[in-house]
């Protein structure tokens, strides 16, 4: 280790304080958020009063969000509106479908068939009865929060797999139910067309009509995430999280006095409710409704995208979303493997990502400490030695000095241990010791708190054990083993020969 | 099944016949107990002793009674009464404190505010989950915060204020650090730039909460337990001020270390006005017109340095202005308040002796003790329960913070079920010998809780015996057995009682270790044994640290552990003066008091691995004094006893005439040559160096010592701990126990001490 030297550089964005003027912090207009979380500290290597970015997400949505707005509207092309539409409109649905398995922990596949019910229900009411898109949306909206309740029902009693075989058959029963539907465009294998639609039909064939018209369904996806903002980092997802935490689910958080079913189903009535929406707004966005709606296929297509994003967060499912659709949509000369292709990178996000491809930082951070650990393991030659690029980690550096100290003196103390030396303190575990007994006998009874051995009383001059204390209030005791001593004398020598042992393997 | 437990505490420690004792008991998972009255006789289960025994009190008293689980509600506060609601702010408002916290980063505090948890209502400043300063108000159903950008540092004072505009909903938060060489952990090399001032809109309006205005703590309530005290804060607070109108940054700003705005003031407490020449009590006094003064609730720290310590002075007396810090701990309780459980007349006719209420639930049993002192005093035997230093050891559990606990036991601890959980969750307080949960010396203990350690049968972890109360009943059940007519009376009884009442004994014997004195009881003693009192001092360690109690409230005790002694925590620096009393703390011995001045010896070693016999030294033999050994054989006496195997050790003490024994003391006894577990005590040390342990130190021994006072006074000293737990040995009858009995007989004649004719040197001619 001669010559060696440590140190880092990193760039981290810090900014010094003026700490004499008045900051101000702003706010989130409506919100107690403000948009970026600057966090103030004082750096611990200099003690320098510094602010740093604690969050990056922001950023990153801004910038993300901007780009999906702005280039297919800079390029211009049909083709490109169209594969940019369909990522608003997928990812809008895989946002919400998330806040129902993630947030509310539903497995439900009913997600597109509610999209569905609420196009065709929009559409119907729009030829039938001739109302305009913005009832359609009304109506969708409701329609998504009826076939929510509906399939709310099950999901009192029915959990995990059962459920979601449950919404598949629901999917397949709406795709089965508009097949034969005369009045739902059963005759045209489920399509029904002729609602009224935000974007006349002629407008669409202007690139002012395609901007408009893709606009809103950014809207939509925009309004989709507002919705998972507010339901999961609210009051309500905070409170399914924590019940969630445990294992026990429903018993702890009841314990804890959170009505986890009342919570679980109101997160499932919003989504559903705004799947309905996406829907009716699906319905003015093609004036009208289309079969693919309910297919098993196209369900598929977007578990793919979930799974391929990560499970659970809302970047996920957009990402997914975005990579999903433009494999789908742009390599469409590549026939049916670019649907192979799809379901690789899905496997391959199962087998080797822990959540997709946002869970994949967290996942290089931890093999990146575990390689870490092992390096440093392997060349860390000596029990409690400290290499270089430990020291800047360690804030109390009276820690270092002292292992130090113990090193050498452990060191000694093992040459002397010797079958004598154990002896000695067999026959008599308390009093004056030769000198190297008294040294070793020193050592031990110094050591700290945590982990020490004590001799704990079972009963008062018949049975003693040996348990080792945990040194934090509510951590009572641990047994170190169930051997009990009839006498003090022997539970003294007992703890003796433990500690003997911890030292013989300690170098 | 659940686990069943029960214990509790008396409203006092001492009664005589006729007089109520109440007792407040709590129980877990159960809903009655039988109660029984019994009379302590021997604690120690030992088994080359009689082993535990007590005497059932036969009366209507004993039965069944209901009981039920009662909370504590621990941590320090300041409770601001105010029936006028003049605190009541729901509109602008500002609030401005000095604020020195010793553990910022355990989670969210309240320094000083009117806030409700259960009612989310109110406002508070305080320090966030992040250690960082926050202002909180609510509105009945939501909760809007400001916070600061930097951390507090801890053990550094900070100018801390909130201000908010209802109508604009502008908040502004400002911190400065003020630090000089002094009052600080850290000086002002460390670079740290501590001065922050934030401004932000809140989306609330205030609704007031129907609580009190609490300094370091919130309110909060749960079914079954009621309301109790959250959100507590650990540190110090000095001058606070609240205001009930907007204060700019610039009059923020103006207001560190000034006198306060008068203009829309509302409350301006002075936490240095009520020094006095008995201390300082609980009021924190208001200098606004409304005189909305607050009162310290479980016994918050006073006599405490403050954000303007200039360390010049160490003493509250000198400069009061300085000492405007009140101390604050989330784990002190001084008492549960808990309701009485029943309450038992004391009936004519029962022996003045140690007794308990013993509760019994199934197996599960606990003895709550207390003592019945004679109603006019018969005897001529007293014993005195050192209870003062029962409270100093109260609940104590240096075994499970303090890493050279076992050093200093010098075996491993040795721990019973009761104290293993006891530590999980220490719900009735610590003892002198522990720290609060921020690391502060735990300076007031008491009475009105819990002692779980103040228990027939208890052994001592770190000591592996008994210590304190059980051990002292060993002396009880001596005298008893030896048939001698005695009475019992406690610190508490001497120090409510005075000279007049101690005088009606011809004899005072001590408990083992009467460790803790205050100035009246130890001019009581010494005038006692100087207009002819005789006291048997039947110890070690005693007459050491300085204590006091506050009038009228002698279940409170204080003590500051000052700069030397065998000490489990030293107080900071400027803080040795106690509040309750105006006296320095620490130990006598540094106050001009040594204990050999007393008694002929003083504290000189401890150690807890073995005990040894005395061997008679020279003095012994001379006919003054001889008859002490009537009926000993040998040179070797005490090599037994139910403490480690010996009448010397644990604690002891040597004869000094550097330190005030009286210069015609006559060693009787001594006992040398010990183990360097027994380490010589710590104020004898100026330089240290090698060879101050046993086997090196000639100051490591324990002196056995007689005096004679005037008017028949006289002083018999064991200098040792383990003394009372060797009179046990072979069913009461062995050489310490003759010893003892010599002395007792001799003492408790009126008159004439033997051996008074005695008063030449000897001739050497022979």
């Amino acid at each position: 280790m001669s010559n060696v030297s440590v140190g880092r550089r990193r760039f981290i964005p810090r900014w010094r304080v003026k700490s004499s003027s008045l900051s101000r912090r702003f706010r989130v207009p409506g919100t107690k958020r403000s948009l970026l979380r600057f966090e103030g500290r004082y750096n611990p290597k200099t003690l320098q009063r510094e602010l740093i970015l604690r969050d990056k997400k922001p950023l990153f949505w801004l910038v993300g969000l901007f780009a999906l707005a702005v280039i297919p509207i800079a390029v211009g092309q049909q083709l490109v509106f169209s594969i940019f539409g369909s990522i608003c409109f997928f990812a809008a649905i895989n946002v919400l479908w998330t806040l129902i398995i993630g947030t509310a922990g539903l497995q439900s596949f009913a997600s597109l068939a509610t999209v569905g019910v609420g196009a065709y229900a929009a559409t119907y009411l729009s030829i039938t009865y001739g109302i305009p898109w913005p009832v359609m949306l009304m109506a969708g909206t409701a329609f998504g929060a009826l076939m929510g309740f509906i399939i709310s029902i099950p999901a009192r009693r029915l959990d995990g797999l059962y459920y979601a075989l449950l919404t598949i058959g629901i999917s397949e029963f709406c795709r089965n139910y508009v097949t034969q539907s005369e009045s739902l465009g059963g005759q045209f294998n489920g399509a029904l067309f002729g609602a009224d639609r935000i974007v006349p039909e002629e407008a669409m064939q202007t690139t002012t009509g395609q901007t408009i018209a893709y606009l809103t369904s950014f809207v939509v996806l925009l309004i989709s995430l507002a919705i998972f903002r507010v339901v999961s980092g609210g009051r309500i997802g905070i409170l399914l999280r924590t019940a969630q935490s445990s294992k026990e689910d429903e018993s702890f958080a009841s314990a804890i006095g959170i009505d986890f079913q009342r919570a679980r189903l109101l997160v499932f009535l919003v989504a559903s409710a705004a799947l309905g929406f996406v829907g009716a707004f699906y319905a003015t966005n093609q004036g009208g409704a289309s079969l693919s709606l309910f297919s098993l296929d196209q369900m598929l297509l977007l578990l793919a995208m979930i799974v391929i994003g990560g499970l659970g967060k809302a970047e996920g499912a957009v990402v997914g979303t975005v990579i999903v659709v433009f494999l789908n949509q742009w390599f469409t000369s590549w026939g049916p493997w670019r649907i192979v292709l799809v379901g690789v990178l899905m496997l391959a996000s199962v087998l080797y990502t822990r959540n997709g491809l946002f869970g994949l930082r967290q996942q290089l951070i931890e093999i990146r400490e575990r390689r870490k650990a092992l390096s440093r393991a392997i060349r860390t030659t000596r029990y409690g030695a400290f290499l270089p690029e430990q020291g800047p980690e360690i804030a109390d550096k009276g820690v270092i000095a002292e292992r130090e100290f113990e090193r050498a003196i452990r060191d000694q103390l093992r040459e002397w241990i010797t079958p004598e030396i154990i002896e000695e303190h067999r026959l008599s575990p308390l009093g004056q010791h030769s000198d190297h007994l008294e040294r070793i006998l020193n050592y031990f009874r110094k050591q700290p708190i945590s982990n020490k051995y004590v001799v704990y009383c079972e009963e008062s001059f018949k049975a003693y054990r040996v348990v080792a204390l945990s040194g934090i209030p509510g951590v009572p005791p641990r047994s170190v083993d169930d051997k009990t001593y009839s006498n003090l004398d022997e539970a003294y020598h007992a703890v003796f020969l433990r500690r003997i042992n911890d030292l013989k393997s300690q170098h | 099944m659940a686990q069943v437990s029960v214990t509790g505490y008396t409203d006092k420690p001492s009664v005589i016949e006729g007089e109520e004792i109440s007792f407040y008991v709590t129980a877990d998972n159960a809903t009655e107990a039988q109660v029984d009255i019994v009379r302590l006789i021997h604690g120690d289960e030992d088994p080359k002793g009689p082993g535990f025994q007590e005497e059932l009190i036969h009366s209507d008293f004993s039965g069944v009674k209901p009981v039920k689980k009662q909370f504590v509600d621990l941590g320090n506060a300041v409770r601001v009464p105010d029936p006028t609601g003049k605190l009541a702010l729901t509109d602008s408002l500002t609030i401005a404190t000095y604020v020195y916290a010793t553990t910022p980063e355990k989670g969210r505090q309240v320094l000083l505010g009117k806030f409700s948890l259960a009612e989310t209502a109110g406002y508070a400043l305080g320090i966030d989950q992040a250690g960082r300063l926050a202002f909180w108000i609510a509105n009945g159903s939501d909760t809007d915060e400001i916070v600061s950008q930097v951390p507090l540092a801890h053990h550094t004072w900070y100018f801390v204020a909130a201000s908010f505009d209802a109508k604009s909903g502008k908040a502004i938060l400002h911190q400065e650090a003020i630090v000089n060489p002094y009052n600080g952990r850290l000086g002002l090399v460390a670079p740290f730039d501590h001065t922050c001032s934030v401004e932000q809109n809140l989306r609330l309006k205030v609704k007031s909460a129907t609580t009190d205005f609490m300094w370091a703590a919130a309110s909060n309530s749960a079914t079954i337990r009621g309301s109790f005290k959250d959100l507590l804060f650990n540190g110090k607070i000095d001058r606070s001020y609240v205001w009930n109108r907007a204060l700019s940054i610039s009059e923020i700003k103006s207001q560190c270390c000034a006198d306060p705005i008068l203009d829309g003031l509302v409350a301006g407490w002075d936490t240095t006005i009520g020094y006095g020449e008995n201390g300082i009590d609980d009021t924190v006094v208001d200098i606004s017109s409304n005189k909305l003064d607050g009162i310290g609730i479980q016994r918050p720290i006073r006599a405490m340095t403050g954000y303007n310590w200039s360390g010049r002075h160490d003493d509250w007396r000198v400069a009061p202005h300085e000492y405007g810090g009140i101390a604050f701990h989330d784990d002190s309780v001084v008492d549960c308040e808990w309701e009485k459980t029943f309450s038992w007349t004391v009936p004519a006719g029962l022996k003045s002796a140690a007794y308990a209420a013993r509760i019994r639930i199934g197996d599960v049993e606990d003895h709550i003790p207390f003592f019945i002192r004679a109603a006019k005093p018969k005897a001529r035997i007293l014993y005195l329960f050192p209870t003062s230093s029962y409270l100093a050891y109260a609940n104590e559990m240096i075994v499970h913070h303090v890493p050279v606990a076992q050093a200093i036991g010098s075996h491993p601890a040795v721990l019973t079920k009761t104290e293993a959980d006891y530590f999980q969750d220490p719900k009735y307080g610590r003892s002198t010998y522990d720290h609060y949960a921020d690391g502060e010396g735990v300076c007031y203990t008491s009475w009105l809780r819990p002692i779980l350690n103040m228990r027939p049968k208890w052994r001592s972890s770190a000591i592996g015996t008994t210590w304190q109360f059980p051990r002292d009943l060993s002396a009880t059940a001596w005298l008893e057995h030896q048939n001698y007519d005695f009475e019992i009376a406690t610190d508490h009884d001497l120090m409510r009682e005075g000279l007049d009442w101690l005088k009606n004994y011809s004899v005072i014997i001590t408990g083992s270790h009467p460790e803790y004195w205050n100035e009246f009881g130890l001019n009581v003693l010494e005038e006692y044994i100087s207009t002819g009192g005789r006291l048997m001092y039947m110890g070690g360690n005693g007459f050491y640290w300085v204590i006091s109690y506050r009038d009228g409230e002698p279940e409170i005790m204080e003590v500051r552990k000052g700069e030397a002694g065998m000490r489990a925590w030293q107080a900071e620096p400027g803080e040795y003066y106690h509040a309750t009393s105006a006296e320095r703390g620490g130990i006598w011995r540094n106050r001009g008091r040594a204990p050999q001045k007393l008694t002929g010896v003083g504290f000189t070693t401890q150690g807890f691995d073995a005990c040894h016999p005395y061997f008679r030294m020279p003095d012994s033999y001379h006919k003054s004094v001889s008859w002490i050994f009537d009926g000993v054989e040998g040179e070797k006496f005490g090599d037994h006893g139910l403490a480690l195997g010996g009448a010397a050790g644990l604690e002891t003490e040597r004869y000094d005439l550097l330190l005030g024994t009286p210069p015609h003391t006559k060693l009787l006894g001594s006992s040398t040559n010990w183990s360097d577990n027994y380490p010589g005590v710590h104020e004898d040390i100026m330089f240290h160096h090698p060879g101050l342990l046993g086997t090196q130190n000639p100051a490591v021994r324990a002196d056995m010592t007689y005096f004679t006072a005037g008017n028949n006074g006289a002083v018999f000293s064991t200098g040792s701990i383990a003394w009372t737990s060797a009179l046990p040995s072979f069913g009461y009858e062995n050489d310490v126990s003759r010893i003892t009995k010599n002395i007792l007989d001799a003492f408790s004649k009126p008159g004439e001490l033997p051996g008074g004719a005695w008063i030449e040197d000897e001739k050497s001619w022979r």
